[in-house]
């Protein structure tokens, strides 16, 4: 599975820091490391939208508040 | 002309308990591109010194780039100084540094510690000629430039740090020039070296200094070109031609942005990765083939001109960027210190997300930014050219 969050200066501003973060720690506890790989990129053009993450391809809305409802309903139970 | 340039860096501390300093540096340059700097040391400290030593160094400055000579400038201040109530003199020492078309250096010397010239990165004991003006003795010495040479001028606050405290008769000349050799194979700009030896002499005065100190370098280095592009063109039909000029540029390419990389990125048909380590509160860098720097834009560049501001002022936050890892700091060692030539790029396009009035950054503070950051970098000596579309 392939993880993409944006850290352009928008999505940063929004707090991918924290998001990132929080996934990379999320990520370490379940184990799950050698089957989600987490990456980065800059503006995917939805700035409105941020914090932007795309799983596979498909593109969700994320906060640091619902970062770990992310996790476990869109990263976890499918990975 | 060849193709050296010089970088000139000052730093003073003042004297314990006065606001003002008694050393003044000034530096002006000629329309020929030669460069004439003045270290002035006047008498005392405080209110006093300062007005003496800005008068000789404005006077000596200005009457030399006109192209008067020495002679006349030294009967200048002897006519003009204020004549001191307690000490009835007018007195102030100097140094001049007068570099011509960055091929010779004339060094005018008096009364000030004799300048320390390293050349190939050791001190080398430059050729004095002694003269007489106006009853004062005055060393001059004409050199021709080297790559990597550095002079060093000095106010007396410098040798005279520590006297009694750290050491008895004050910090030595010859141990100034190891201190000064040391740090200079570590590649530092002119103000970091300036910066490192004033901090030493404030160091070895116990942080309360008896004298004003100022010392003033000199780096003769070759020119290096560099390229900054920062943001998408304001046409979207101009970014294959802002690509072309960009990336046909010689020297090193910096892109900041995160659009403005991903056209750069579609242009040369290279992946842009970006990294996740955010090892301070700047947004992570990007690597791209044939980019020397990919960064986030106005977040970083923001610190940049942070860092800039306060290079060219106290220099507190170098130890900050001259070591860091994220963005900012990469681009401030590149530009501060690789740098002389630098050619920025900038893109006018408006980013709709930026336009929300709950974030800090909009399209004025970016074109803000540029203004800014060529100020401060033209203040560092280095050549700015922008070109916008």
């Amino acid at each position: 599975m392939k993880v993409t969050v944006c850290i352009g200066s928008s999505c940063h501003i929004k707090g991918s820091r924290p998001v990132v973060e929080k996934l990379q720690n999320l990520i370490a506890e379940e184990n799950l490391g050698d089957r989600i790989e987490l990456g980065g990129t800059f503006c995917m053009g939805k700035c409105q939208q941020g914090v932007c993450v795309t799983v596979d391809g498909n593109f969700f809305s994320v906060t640091p508040e619902t970062v770990t409802s992310f996790f476990e309903k869109e990263m976890k139970a499918k990975v | 002309m060849n193709d050296l340039t010089c970088d000139i860096g000052y730093k003073s501390i003042n004297h314990e308990g006065e606001q003002l300093c008694g050393d003044h540096v000034e530096v002006v340059e000629q329309e020929d591109g030669s460069t004439v700097i003045v270290l002035a040391d006047g008498l005392g400290s405080g209110v006093k010194a300062s007005i003496l030593s800005t008068l000789t160094s404005k006077i000596i400055s200005t009457m030399l780039a006109a192209g008067l000579s020495i002679e006349e400038c030294v009967e200048t201040i002897a006519a003009t100084l204020p004549v001191c109530s307690v000490r009835g003199v007018a007195y102030s020492t100097f140094t001049i540094i007068r570099l011509i078309r960055n091929q010779t250096a004339e060094l005018i010397q008096y009364d000030n510690p004799q300048v320390i010239m390293l050349r190939g990165g050791d001190n080398w004991e430059y050729p004095r000629t002694e003269v007489t003006i106006g009853g004062k003795k005055i060393f001059r010495s004409l050199i021709r430039l080297q790559e990597d040479d550095v002079f060093i001028a000095m106010s007396d606050g410098c040798p005279h740090a520590g006297i009694g405290m750290a050491y008895n008769f004050g910090w030595k000349r010859e141990d100034i020039i190891t201190f000064m050799e040391a740090m200079n194979l570590c590649g530092y700009t002119a103000k970091t070296l300036s910066t490192l030896l004033v901090d030493e002499c404030n160091k070895l005065y116990g942080g309360k200094p008896g004298d004003d100190a100022t010392a003033c370098v000199v780096r003769v280095r070759r020119r290096v070109p560099m390229n900054l592009l920062f943001g998408p063109p304001s046409n979207r039909d101009d970014g294959d031609r802002m690509m072309n000029l960009f990336f046909a540029k010689e020297g090193k390419h910096i892109i900041c942005g995160g659009t403005t990389s991903s056209i750069a990125a579609k242009w040369l048909n290279k992946p842009l990765r970006a990294s996740l380590d955010f090892t301070d509160d700047i947004p992570p860098i990007a690597y791209l083939d044939g980019v020397d720097l990919v960064t986030e834009g106005v977040i970083t560049v923001n610190r940049v001109v942070e860092y800039a501001k306060d290079y060219i002022g106290e220099n507190t936050c170098y130890e900050t960027w001259s070591n860091g890892k994220d963005g900012a700091s990469r681009i401030s060692r590149l530009l501060f210190e690789e740098a002389t030539d630098i050619s920025f790029f900038v893109g006018k396009a408006i980013n709709p997300a930026h336009q929300n009035p709950d974030l800090p950054i909009n399209f004025n503070i970016k074109m803000n930014l540029v203004k800014e950051l060529s100020e401060a970098l033209k203040k560092m000596g280095k050549r700015i050219k922008v070109s916008y579309f």
